[in-house]
């Protein structure tokens, strides 16, 4: 202590502590992510001016939106028992689409994973496949498929599951990769060949993680099979984009009530499996071991039986709650799998004739031509769909940095503040940013204004819910810290809070940009803007090089996003 | 000690170097272990241990020299014979290793997918024979009436035991334990090191062990191996032999006061981290 404090004095003079300091420096890698991300942000707000948002014209159009439901007439829905096939039909394609993605993105992960992969050759492979089924829309999908079955539900569940496998194996490949080592090491020390040390030692580990990928993105393929209807896939979707092009509104508000209760009662039932699922060690936590755990309450307490006196005593396993729990799991999963395939009703000879149709209808497709169109109204239709995105991707990423703080624990100034915007958080990501879509269309008319308002609102959904959630991840000392100098609570959230989590606030918002960018085109379909309303019309009036074409320029712009998006995460590192 | 016969010899290694990238591992190190011998490798962390261990099991494979195991050169196989040799060598981890989601039972068991063919997706995919063994082995260790229960539910030292179920799963006739018990409270370790030697004893297992408590080494091996900087220092019976030479030896060798203070503190008061 004297040491330090006599420093000072015995040493020579230096110049002064500006002077010393060393320089700030950033990579020049840096400097170029942080322009690129500025000029997206500045696009963004063109765009934005573009797309001409203006309250006035909006409370206007909200004025019409009255005298439109007062001549609607109120909703209709369609006769219960068609109601319920719909419903059944709707929801059977759906999950049977989404477990076909599910089974097929297990090798792929496999391949994909750092850890697992035989070779990079396999690695890069799968990784393109991958990106490729991402960017590539499922409605686009729909459109070819429907062309090869004609009718029924496999178009559907094909385009579902192609296109679901890009995400599904993204995340697969990345629990695969967190896995811990040590126990698959352990299985390859007693000589587990390398298909047991995945099955024994890295499934049940990532099982879990699995079994929420595949729950989030049914959600998000319920979200999504409404679009499919528009271009001929059975089920609500069908239905309604009939009602609507029959000008009967009520039918098709019906059914588009019908499928937000869908989707709202679908993302709770999925959330308290995954709860379930992720209670800790499987033995508390869970609303089904609560359950059990009431019904166990009611009986009188048996003394606990030794059972397990001998090996060949303990041979029979206990039926112990947690077993109770997990037979009951496994038979309700395994009855809902068979239900969604038996509702789905697939035309199962068609799996083996379509074969033979592919060489057909590739070469209508091949090779892709603008035909009549002139390659400038293209690319300015591409231009309005990437405009829509990234206006829609700036809206939600304002309003869900408020919102989403707000709903951190550990930002919120109240709990209850916290409570109401957790509840803003389920209600949006509840309902379907197409139907939104399409209701603002039916509303204000066709636009660019109505995509972009449904994607800025659906996307605050999904944002604001991740923001939140990586906003509680961040570590509380550096918080602790600054409320100990006495900083209020606002330098508190700018000192500690925003720094610690901008890493994945930017990941993040790339990750709304990317889906928007998707979004936005689909969106085209319903009647809100860009290239979307192009595509639909080519796939309909059999212009099939235009679709070609059309699906080229969609694919290289999602591949450049994805590309600064990885670019982006790695810098912001 | 000579050895005439190839039999008894279970373990040769022949001038064994492991590089990673530019650090050396182990520096050319030879020794032989013989059948129903306990062997603990005594050194400090980062002095070699275990990698040596590693490549008994061919989880390593050594930058140049030989290594044999049960009369078969293991350093150049693959494929099933590799899986083969592994099976019949048992291996225990500092960290247990388990796969903490499957049960007790399901992990004991996976000591057996050597013998099996495919992969396995539960209880019901291993035969009634192999359960029945596996409860045997559970039994053996204690832990029966937790066969069903998931194996993070259970402590430290529990999960060795489980650890050493599965290793018994395997029939092995060699047994490597890399730092057993230093992840273990004094009493489970006591436990756990008992039982080690009990099963040894029982079925005539011959037992490398690495270790860095030279209390627990020299009441514990037939034969301590003294590791420094990936080179042997050390090879001698244990029995007659006290901790002042142990200590005595390594002073010798250490280069610098600071090294040699290092493996005073670490070896005098034996608990480490």
């Amino acid at each position: 202590m004297t040491e330090t404090m006599q420093r000072p004095s015995t040493s020579p003079p230096r110049e002064s502590v500006a002077d010393r300091a060393p320089k700030q420096s950033k990579s020049p890698e840096k400097i170029a992510a942080i322009l690129t991300l500025l000029a997206i942000g500045v696009t963004a707000v063109f765009a934005l001016i573009e797309v001409d948002i203006s309250i006035p014209r909006m409370m206007q159009s909200w004025e019409n939106a009255e005298r439109f439901f007062g001549r609607v007439g109120g909703l209709r829905f369609p006769e219960p028992a068609e109601l319920l096939a719909l419903t059944g039909l709707t929801l059977g394609l759906v999950l049977t689409g989404t477990l076909l993605a599910a089974v097929l993105s297990v090798p792929i992960a496999y391949l994909a994973a750092s850890n697992t992969t035989p070779g990079s050759g396999w690695r890069a492979v799968a990784r393109f496949i991958g990106v490729f089924s991402r960017a590539v829309p499922d409605v686009v999908l729909a459109m070819v498929f429907v062309l090869m079955f004609t009718l029924g539900s496999l178009p559907g569940i094909l385009a579902i599951g192609l296109h679901s496998i890009g995400m599904i194996s993204k995340m697969f490949a990345d629990a695969i990769e967190q896995v811990d080592e040590g126990p698959r090491l352990a299985i390859r020390a007693t000589g587990g060949s390398r298909m047991q040390e995945f099955t024994s030692g890295i499934l049940p580990q990532v099982l879990p993680s699995w079994v929420a990928t595949v729950l989030h993105r049914n959600d998000i393929n319920l979200r999504g099979s409404v679009i499919l209807g528009y271009v001929g896939v059975a089920g609500l979707g069908l239905e309604m984009s009939y009602a609507f092009k029959s000008l009967n509104y009520g039918l098709g508000l019906g059914i588009a009530v019908v499928i937000f209760v869908l989707c709202v009662v679908m993302e709770i039932v999925s959330s308290l499996v995954r709860s379930a699922m992720l209670g800790d060690a499987g033995n508390r936590g869970g609303v089904f071991d609560r359950m059990i755990a009431r019904m166990r309450r009611n009986r009188p307490a048996r003394p606990a039986r030794i059972w397990a006196t001998s090996p060949t005593s303990a041979l029979r396993r206990p039926w112990n709650p947690e077993r109770v729990r997990n037979v009951i799991a496994g038979w309700i999963a395994a009855v809902v799998v068979v239900a969604a395939v038996v509702v789905s009703d697939i035309h199962w000879p068609d799996l083996i004739t379509f074969w033979g149709k592919i060489p057909a209808i590739a070469t209508q497709f091949w090779p892709p031509s603008f035909g009549n169109y002139d390659a400038a109204v293209m690319f300015s239709a591409m231009r309005d769909t990437i405009a829509i995105a990234l206006a829609a991707t700036i809206l939600t990423f304002v309003a869900s940095i408020v919102i989403g703080s707000l709903a951190a624990r550990n930002v919120a100034p109240s709990k209850g503040a916290r409570t109401a915007a957790r509840f803003v958080l389920v209600g949006i990501r509840g309902l379907p940013e197409l139907i939104l879509a399409i209701v603002l269309i039916v509303i204000t008319g066709l636009g660019m204004q109505a995509g972009v308002i449904a994607l800025a609102i659906g996307g605050i959904g999904l944002l604001g819910k991740l923001i939140a959630d990586s906003f509680e991840e961040v570590s509380r000392g550096p918080e602790r810290a600054l409320v100990a100098t006495g900083a209020t609570r606002l330098q508190v959230y700018s000192g500690a809070t925003l720094p610690q989590g901008m890493r994945a606030l930017i990941g993040h918002s790339f990750y709304m940009l990317d889906t928007n960018v998707r979004a936005a085109t689909v969106l085209g379909i319903v009647g809100g803007g860009g290239v979307g309303y192009y595509l639909l019309n080519a796939g309909q009036g059999s212009n099939y090089p235009l679709v070609t074409a059309i699906v080229l320029m969609i694919l290289v712009t999602v591949l450049f996003v994805e590309g600064l998006a990885i670019w982006m995460r790695r810098v912001f590192r | 000690m000579s050895s005439t016969t190839a039999s008894e010899t279970v373990v040769r290694l022949d001038g064994i170097t492991k590089r990673f990238g530019t650090t050396t591992a182990l520096d050319n190190v030879s020794m032989e272990v013989h059948r129903g011998e306990i062997v603990v490798l005594l050194g400090l962390s980062g002095s070699g241990k275990s990698t040596l261990l590693r490549h008994l099991d061919a989880l390593e494979v050594p930058t140049s020299g030989e290594v044999h195991v049960l009369g078969e050169r293991v350093d150049t196989l693959s494929g099933r014979p590799l899986r083969d040799l592994r099976s019949g060598v048992g291996f225990i981890f500092q960290q247990f290793e388990l796969v903490p989601s499957l049960t007790v039972l399901e992990n004991v068991l996976t000591g057996s997918l050597a013998a099996l063919r495919g992969p396995r997706l539960g209880l019901w995919s291993y035969s009634k024979a192999g359960k029945l063994a596996a409860l045997g082995h559970l039994d053996r260790v204690g832990l029966l009436d937790r066969a069903y229960q998931r194996a993070d539910t259970l402590s430290g030292g529990q999960q060795q035991r489980v650890a050493i179920a599965r290793a018994l799963m395997q029939n092995p006739r060699i047994l490597l334990a890399d730092e057993p018990v230093a992840s273990l409270d004094p009493e489970s370790s006591d436990q756990v090191m008992a039982l080690i030697r009990e099963i040894a004893h029982d079925e005539g297992l011959t037992v490398v062990c690495s270790l860095h408590q030279v209390d627990l080494a020299i009441a514990w091996a037939d034969r301590i191996v003294g590791l420094r900087h990936g080179k042997v220092v050390l090879d001698t019976p244990a029995a007659g032999l006290s901790k002042a030479e142990v200590m005595e030896i390594y002073g010798r060798v250490a280069t610098s006061t600071v090294e040699l203070e290092a493996v005073q503190n670490e070896l005098m008061d034996g608990v480490i981290r």
